[in-house]
């Protein structure tokens, strides 16, 4: 009898703290939630941790599957078609910076008063809404010896004989494929920049004109700690994607002579050496890469513009004085 | 006031009338299915009804004498008037207009004999989906169904003993009982494609018979013309694993059970064998051609559909393709006359051999009535014999008399047996533990070859040690036995 009551209390007291207002609120939350939730744990986390355990066995698509403990993770780093795959994205990390400075150049001119800036940003944004398959195909014949870029070189005083093979050659096809992916995404960066830079105040300008600072000085000084955050992000993106590189190599090459990065060397384990759990393992290693170099990014950042906003110019000068003793002594060395 | 009751009003109507168009439009688009599930639904009852039939119709069909053998083309069956249709997947003969001649020619025997016919895009499939639906015509392309299921729905044309005197692999399609169900349109078989203006203007008079031969026109090609000797398809990937694979087996070797049964178990399946022959022949061609400089100038963006006009004018040597690849070559420019096909340079004691096998097979509807089964018949023993398709195709020859273009001289046609029971598995482990990938995608094996022999980076005897390794790393680890 007790115990009844209690439940018809119990009841009660739910009943009563879903009418209140924080229950309510708790309610609306968690139904707000729970579909967004779900579709995310079912179709991100769920496949993911499928694909962690994966990574622990010898398996194919069909068939048995064998346990083999870390022996896949070990041959991730023995084998130095995997992890030797790596150096390569040192080529598009190399690629992304160029891109970045060349974006950033741009979308600093660019939010300044120039002639037809629209139809340049549109010309140099275009390259981005074209699908990455495509783009391949258009650089494959782009580099094929006396096609369009050897004609236009030769247009330009060389002579074809002195031009490399810009895929045959395995010294610089690798740059050749970066060429295309900086070609592809500096745009993009640089619409994301000009947004970052519209967001300035203007009179800002103004008042540091009144003081004489010139435009590098402006844009040391105003726009470069005002998009900090776009800048950080942007550098995070290209660096994550640089190691994870594929559309390039995959559709120009196939990952032939020299240029199958990780991604590539992974497909290619995992769909026709059909090695599921070694490309699971090489999968989980590439994450696991992905997150250090994020944090170290992270890092890296809050100490370069740990004093963007100090007021104290006192501060910066001796910022200032210790990045040119450490240049002379890089100079000196 | 009065306005707005107007006002008030129409919007009413509006909306009911909206609402009305909203019911309208979901009711047609409800029946609309419904209808067409009916349709779809009565085939397959009907289809499943003859289907049911057959069984007891077949010995019939069989006892009423209508055979492949026992029809006398332009003399048999003359006065038949009927209506068949043929289904195909070769819509770029449709479309051209070759379909359409083809039949002109045979109306002019059996005038009487309306044929209709069909090219259909994704031949595989929707092939499938119409041969379940029954109503399909009278002839088609026998698709992908088990042997088991062959006299459901295919009349047989005799038995294969009986059908080899005519026509060439005749046991593709066949049921338990020894019949044959299905006549190929074309063969294919796995040999070089060449250029024979070339080959003139090199001097090369000989077709190549052993590596070195091979080697030789190729140089003799690079000397005296502007040709590219070999051209490698590089780039396009499945040309290099897809075709070099392709000549494993009984034309390296000779040997018809290589491929499936002995492969997986050979200690050393990439050794030199001395004389020319074996797996480590074949790749060596490759090796060599390239470290002697008798491939195109820039293998990185070689480009498959451009190759075509290419080689058709002149300006390509060689390729290693299979014969499927005549018609288009031929077709692609003005000189079709000089594509050849050779077989594969490679001689096992004094014999060359290629393995060859059918394309499409000609399959006649067993529920046909019994004027179409023999119309059906007539056409296709026409088709085979007296259209000279296969011909135009450029493939190896299905009828054992009709004349043909395509000259194997001195060639032994074998077949790679199957994989022995038991071991069917085999092949496809060996392939993934190995890396390798023989006949399965492993292009970047070969492309590897390529790369190695141009840069200099590694000797072919390293790259084969290294096969070796790998190979025998993958049976041990799979635990083969190695017999051979």
């Amino acid at each position: 009898m007790a115990a009844q009551a209690n439940t018809v209390e119990n009841k009660k007291g739910f009943l009563q703290w879903a009418r209140s207002r924080k229950g309510q609120q708790v309610i609306i939350i968690v139904a707000f939630m729970i579909i967004p939730l779900a579709l995310l744990f079912t179709f991100t986390y769920l496949p993911f941790g499928e694909m962690v355990g994966y990574s622990f066995y010898k398996m194919k698509y069909v068939g048995k599957r064998t346990f083999v403990g870390w022996k896949n993770y070990a041959s991730v780093f023995s084998r130095k078609d995997c992890f030797g795959a790596l150096k390569l994205s040192l080529y598009y990390m190399g690629g992304s910076i160029v891109q970045l400075a060349l974006a950033l150049y741009l979308a600093t001119i660019l939010s300044f008063k120039v002639k037809g800036g629209n139809i340049f940003k549109g010309f140099m944004f275009f390259p981005y809404l074209i699908n990455g398959i495509a783009i391949g195909f258009i650089f494959k014949f782009f580099y094929t010896r006396g096609f369009v870029f050897d004609t236009v070189l030769q247009w330009c005083g060389f002579q074809l004989d002195n031009l490399p093979y810009w895929l045959r050659d395995q010294r610089i096809n690798n740059i050749s494929l970066v060429g295309t992916s900086v070609w592809r995404y500096f745009g993009q960066n640089m619409v994301l920049f000009i947004g970052a830079i519209m967001s300035v105040d203007s009179e800002l300008y103004e008042a540091a004109m009144l003081d004489g600072a010139n435009r590098f000085a402006q844009f040391r000084y105003i726009i470069l700690p005002s998009i900090k955050t776009i800048v950080t992000l942007n550098v995070i993106l290209s660096i994550t994607g640089s190691l994870s590189a594929f559309e390039p190599p995959y559709v120009i090459t196939s990952g032939a002579n020299g240029t199958g990065t990780y991604f590539v060397v992974m497909n290619e384990i995992a769909h026709t050496q059909q090695k599921v759990g070694l490309a699971s393992a090489m999968a989980v290693v590439l994450l696991l890469i992905i997150f250090a170099a994020t944090i170290l990014q992270k890092l890296f950042f809050k100490y370069v513009f740990r004093n963007a906003e100090d007021e104290d110019f006192g501060a910066s000068a001796r910022r200032e004085k210790k990045l040119a003793r450490y240049a002379a002594r890089k100079a000196g060395r | 006031m009065k306005l707005r009751k107007v006002l008030a009003l129409t919007l009413a109507l509006s909306m009911t009338f909206s609402l009305a168009a909203c019911g309208g439009s979901d009711e047609g688009a409800a029946e609309a299915p419904a209808a067409d599930a009916g349709e779809t639904a009565a085939p397959a009852d009907e289809a499943e009804a003859p289907a049911a039939d057959a069984g007891e119709e077949a010995p019939a069909a069989a006892a009423s004498d209508l055979t492949y053998a026992s029809i006398k083309l332009g003399e048999d069956y003359k006065d038949l008037t009927t209506t068949i249709k043929f289904i195909h997947h070769k819509t770029d003969r449709e479309e051209d207009g070759t379909m359409a001649d083809l039949i002109a020619k045979f109306n002019e025997v059996y005038p009487n004999i309306t044929v209709e016919t069909e090219g259909v895009t994704d031949y595989q499939e929707d092939s499938l989906l119409r041969l379940s639906s029954g109503d399909w015509g009278d002839i088609m392309f026998i698709p992908a169904v088990d042997a088991a299921d062959l006299p459901t729905y295919f009349l047989p044309y005799g038995t294969v003993d009986e059908m080899s005197e005519y026509v060439n692999f005749a046991d593709q399609w066949k049921d338990a009982a020894g019949n044959c169900y299905g006549i190929g349109y074309m063969g294919n078989a796995q040999g070089i494609l060449y250029n024979k203006k070339v080959f003139a203007d090199a001097g090369v008079t000989e077709l190549p018979k052993t590596p070195d031969e091979f080697i030789a026109a190729l140089q003799a090609i690079k000397d005296n013309t502007d040709a590219i000797p070999l051209y490698t398809n590089y780039a396009a990937g499945w040309t290099m694993g897809g075709q070099w694979d392709a000549y494993l087996g009984a034309i390296t070797t000779g040997d018809e059970t290589w491929l499936n049964q002995k492969f997986v178990h050979t200690a050393e399946p990439f050794k030199d064998n001395g004389d020319g022959t074996g797996a480590y022949a074949l790749y060596k061609i490759l090796y060599d051609a390239v470290e002697k400089g008798l491939i195109e100038e820039d293998y990185t963006t070689t480009d498959w559909e451009g190759c075509k006009p290419m080689i058709n004018n002149g300006e390509i040597g060689t390729m290693v393709l299979g014969s499927w690849a005549i018609a288009q070559m031929k077709a692609a420019g003005d000189h079709p006359d000089d594509i050849g096909y050779m077989p594969f340079p490679i001689t096992v004691n004094g014999q060359q051999y290629a393995t060859a096998g059918p394309d499409y097979c000609y399959g006649i509807n067993v529920n046909a009535s019994d004027d179409n089964k023999a119309a059906a018949m007539v056409f296709v023993k026409w088709m085979v014999e007296e259209s000279g398709w296969c011909d135009l195709e450029g493939g190896y020859p299905i009828s054992k008399t009709a004349p043909t273009s395509f000259v194997f001289d001195g060639v032994t046609v074998v077949n790679n047996l199957t994989s022995l029971p038991g071991e069917e598995d085999l092949m496809n482990e060996m392939n993934a533990e190995s890396e390798l990938s023989f006949n399965a995608g492993g292009d970047a094996k070969i492309q590897a070859i390529v790369e190695a022999a141009f840069t200099g980076t590694q000797t072919y005897d390293e790259i084969m040690a290294d096969w070796t390794t790998a190979w025998n790393a993958a049976q041990d680890s799979l635990g083969i036995e190695v017999k051979y």
